[in-house]
């Protein structure tokens, strides 16, 4: 079974030397917008088998996070094609669309709908998300007295326990202590085990290593090299460790 | 169309608590909280009537409330195409995040406006009473005729939205527009004083029907005028479906033009 498979894909971005973004300039500067096409990826192919754990590693701009943002349809396409096989759950940034004067509580169920959970999807997971943020008698206090670890903490709980089938997380492991770190690692191995397939956006080597099955190293919007990873990992460290020297 | 709307339905509990968020966020942190929701139309009521019964004497018996019955749905109409425009870019930072149905956010803000609707019926049916006007079972009929008003708003409120993310100035242009079509619309004044030359062109405007029906029904107690109410409906269902497909044809570069 196949979860996710890329085939062929193309993305342009245009950018434009001056925004002109009112009607008014529109008119005015009709036809004369100087624009220049930036493709990000470039016939960019990828299968990720179900039960998988894929890491895609590049320098910044190399396109990764477009890929992601593709895959879970927040981009779109300019050529080819995406096939996804199953509930997906996007890791962009934790915490998107919390509100802060809404109590923890009331932000997972806020949080938990965006991610397109039903209510009764959320209630029967609401305890399980409460006791892994571990956020105590907090739970029920506004989002904004919450320290930003304890934010993150949230963000992230409510994020995994949509329980998808295809988990796309860009970086967010990154961020906060160490603690916090282990934890969502460890969670991460758990949904691992339990068969969900995931695509993971990194710098580092070492993690796509120690997490991933498959890797595929993003140049510039191409494919430099796809294979198992530990193999990418150490070209791709190898490659960067010679740059930097 | 169909896939569309299965996807909107599936996102129902986001749609729900967005509407939730709408009315509890805005008085949130304020003492009498959740109260401002009637104070608003109260308030507009209450200056009406001082208005127009002291200051500026209406030939119409009861022109506050001949006012108020049309001024509540047109405020219906206003407040959701003006905060529909801004619905897709003020969310901007969600919609690069996380995917979801781009039509739940401009449908969010229709819903909020039709709950605030309903709410300040709360007010204005007794405030009927108090002005001893009867009220009768036409009033059954405004399930139906919100329906149809509902079609109108939705249908604004998804153009708009999605033509805000690329004309950015729309939203003041909006402003402008809904101002004077508040004036071309019989919400002051009553349809018989529009001249008779000038009626085909007010028969062209979507709001004439609606005001005159919530007349009928909430003010002179009788029942709407059917035919021009279904021929509406009808028109509307296809403005509809016209404006969902416009709004699926360029949702998918919401995320980049923000």
């Amino acid at each position: 079974m196949i979860a996710v498979e890329v085939v062929d894909l193309w993305k342009k971005f245009r950018i434009y030397h001056e925004r002109v973004l009112s009607l008014k300039e529109r008119v005015i500067f009709w036809g004369r917008q100087k624009t220049e096409d930036f493709w990000a990826l470039k016939g960019v192919n990828l299968t990720v088998p179900k039960g998988t754990t894929v890491g895609l590693i590049g320098r910044n701009g190399s396109g990764k996070s477009t890929l992601l943002k593709i895959i879970s349809r927040i981009l779109y396409p300019t050529k080819g094609e995406v096939r996804v096989n199953g509930r997906v759950s996007t890791l962009l940034e934790l915490g998107a669309g919390f509100h802060p004067d809404f109590t923890g509580r009331e932000n997972i169920f806020l949080n938990a709908s965006i991610l397109g959970l039903t209510r009764k999807e959320i209630k029967e997971r609401l305890d399980e998300i409460i006791a892994f943020a571990e956020l105590g008698d907090f739970i029920d206090n506004p989002v904004r007295n919450y320290s930003s670890g304890m934010y993150m903490r949230l963000g992230f709980a409510v994020a995994v326990h949509v329980n998808p089938d295809i988990l796309l997380i860009d970086e967010v492991l990154a961020v906060g202590d160490l603690a916090f770190q282990e934890k969502c690692l460890a969670k991460i191995r758990e949904l691992q085990h339990r068969g969900a397939t995931i695509i993971l956006v990194t710098h580092a080597p070492k993690q796509v290593e120690e997490l991933c099955d498959l890797a595929m190293w993003l140049d510039r919007g191409e494919v430099r090299m796809q294979g198992p990873a530990k193999e990418v990992a150490r070209a791709y460290a190898e490659f960067v460790g010679g740059a930097a020297g | 169309m169909w896939q569309q709307l299965k996807e909107i339905y599936a996102y129902r509990e986001m749609l729900r608590n967005l509407v939730a968020k709408e009315l509890r966020a805005r008085y949130k942190g304020s003492v009498l909280g959740f109260l401002w929701t009637f104070f608003n139309p109260l308030l507009m009521l209450i200056v009406y009537s001082v208005v127009f019964s002291f200051v500026m004497r209406a030939q119409i018996e009861n022109y506050a409330m001949f006012l108020f019955v049309a001024l509540l749905p047109w405020n219906y109409l206003s407040a959701s195409v003006l905060q529909g425009a801004a619905s897709l870019v003020q969310n901007g930072a969600l919609i690069k995040k996380i995917y979801f149905p781009r039509e739940v956010l401009p449908l969010s803000i229709v819903l909020t406006n039709l709950v605030n609707y309903l709410l300040s019926l709360l007010i204005l049916i007794p405030a009927l009473l108090a002005f001893k006007i009867r009220l009768t079972a036409a009033l059954l009929a405004l399930p139906a005729v919100l329906l149809v008003q509902t079609m109108l708003v939705a249908s604004l409120a998804f153009l708009v939205a999605v033509a805000n993310v690329y004309f950015r100035d729309l939203e003041h242009i909006v402003g402008i527009l809904m101002t004077v079509w508040f004036f071309l619309t019989p919400v002051l004044y009553p349809v018989d004083v529009i001249p008779p030359e000038a009626r085909p062109f007010f028969n062209l405007n979507p709001a004439t029907p609606l005001m005159e029906a919530y007349r009928a029904i909430f003010f002179y107690g009788h029942w709407p005028d059917w035919v021009a109410l279904g021929k509406l409906a009808v028109a509307l269902a296809i403005l509809l479906v016209a404006s969902l497909w416009v709004f699926d044809k360029f949702k998918r570069n919401i995320a980049e033009e923000i």
